[in-house]
């Protein structure tokens, strides 16, 4: 459960930027979690869901929301070319079996933007 | 309301921190070695016997991680080496800008091998890249062979794999033959090494590992 610490620092990053724009009250963060980025959605939902609630982090309105776009996996086999969405960060390719497939997507643990006034 | 496009990755301070605590080791060349194990697998007991048989060969550092407490720490410094203490409240790993923060405490100019003995967890740990020059993982056995094909990417990361509490070979279900066969499926480059921290059997194989590590890390 290292979502909380990663909330923190995603929290941080949209405050230290919503000050560079004069932005005071953030309504919205949308964010990006690929499926092999070892952060669980539901994890990073009750970490906001909690920051939000605890009124500690001041630019954040109680009611703000967070968006979690999906970023699916993608793999590309170095043997025989295939790409395949693979289960988890060691890519197996369904097609030849061979592990160490080369990861195209999927590892993104982003900030993509936030809104607020 | 404004939106405003932010495109920031969020692991990029950890990554950071990591490169700093690299070019510092570096600089001082300290090798270091990030050592990660379920709770209970034998890291401290293996740094313990470890110093004992290199203190005077090298001057050995140990940053202990823990969620709580400085027993750790406390039983290195019995052995007579510097060991500065990391309670992470709650986190379930260290991350580089912990080990950052401490460093400054430990002198690395006089230390040649610092170890780093993460938080027992098979999962957080490995995520995070701490600056280190080596990652290794070690497993007891009474843990069994599961571990291994459970917990793919600590095996994935880790470059050797310390298979701990050897002694107890005749009264647990382990089998090495087993072990080494899905780490090849999970890492090819990593290797099994059996040791047993208690009565030293195949402990010189990991003492040689490690001198060899220093000579490759000191290197010009």
């Amino acid at each position: 459960m290292h979502e909380m610490g990663l909330m923190e620092d995603a929290l941080r990053m949209v405050s230290e930027d919503a000050e560079k724009h004069g932005i005071r009250s953030v309504e919205k963060i949308s964010m990006i979690v690929g499926d092999l980025s070892n952060v669980l959605p539901d994890a990073l939902c009750f970490a906001f869901d909690a920051f939000r609630m605890s009124g500690e982090i001041p630019f954040l309105k109680n009611d703000a929301t967070l968006e979690i776009i999906r970023e699916r996996g993608l793999a590309r086999c170095s043997a025989c070319g295939t790409e395949y969405e693979p289960r988890q960060l060691l890519a197996t390719c369904p097609d030849c079996g061979l592990p160490f497939g080369v990861l195209l997507a999927g590892e993104t643990f982003k900030i993509e933007s936030y809104e607020g006034s | 309301m404004v939106k405003i496009t932010l495109e920031k990755n969020v692991m990029e301070n950890n990554d950071r921190a990591a490169e700093f605590n690299r070019r510092l080791f570096g600089k001082t060349r300290t090798l270091v070695i990030n050592i990660m194990s379920s709770p209970g697998a034998g890291k401290t007991t293996i740094l313990e016997k470890t110093i004992s048989a290199l203190s005077d060969e090298f001057r050995i550092g140990v940053i202990e991680g823990d969620i709580a407490t400085e027993r750790d720490a406390d039983r290195i410094r019995k052995k007579g080496v510097r060991a500065v203490q990391i309670a992470t409240e709650g986190e379930c790993h260290l991350d580089p800008r912990m080990v950052a923060k401490v460093l400054p405490d430990l002198d690395l100019d006089s230390i040649d091998i610092l170890f780093i003995e993460n938080v027992g967890n098979l999962v957080c740990p490995s995520e995070f890249d701490l600056g280190q020059n080596h990652r290794i993982v070690v497993l007891s056995t009474p843990e069994g062979n599961d571990k291994i094909p459970k917990y793919p990417l600590m095996f994935h990361v880790t470059e050797l794999a310390l298979i701990n509490k050897i002694d107890l070979l005749p009264y647990v279900a382990f089998d090495m033959d087993k072990a080494r066969e899905d780490l090849r499926g999970i890492n090819p480059d990593s290797q099994i090494m059996p040791i047993s921290a208690v009565s030293g059997e195949g402990f010189d194989n990991w003492l040689t590992w490690l001198r060899k590590a220093y000579e490759t890390c000191t290197k010009p």
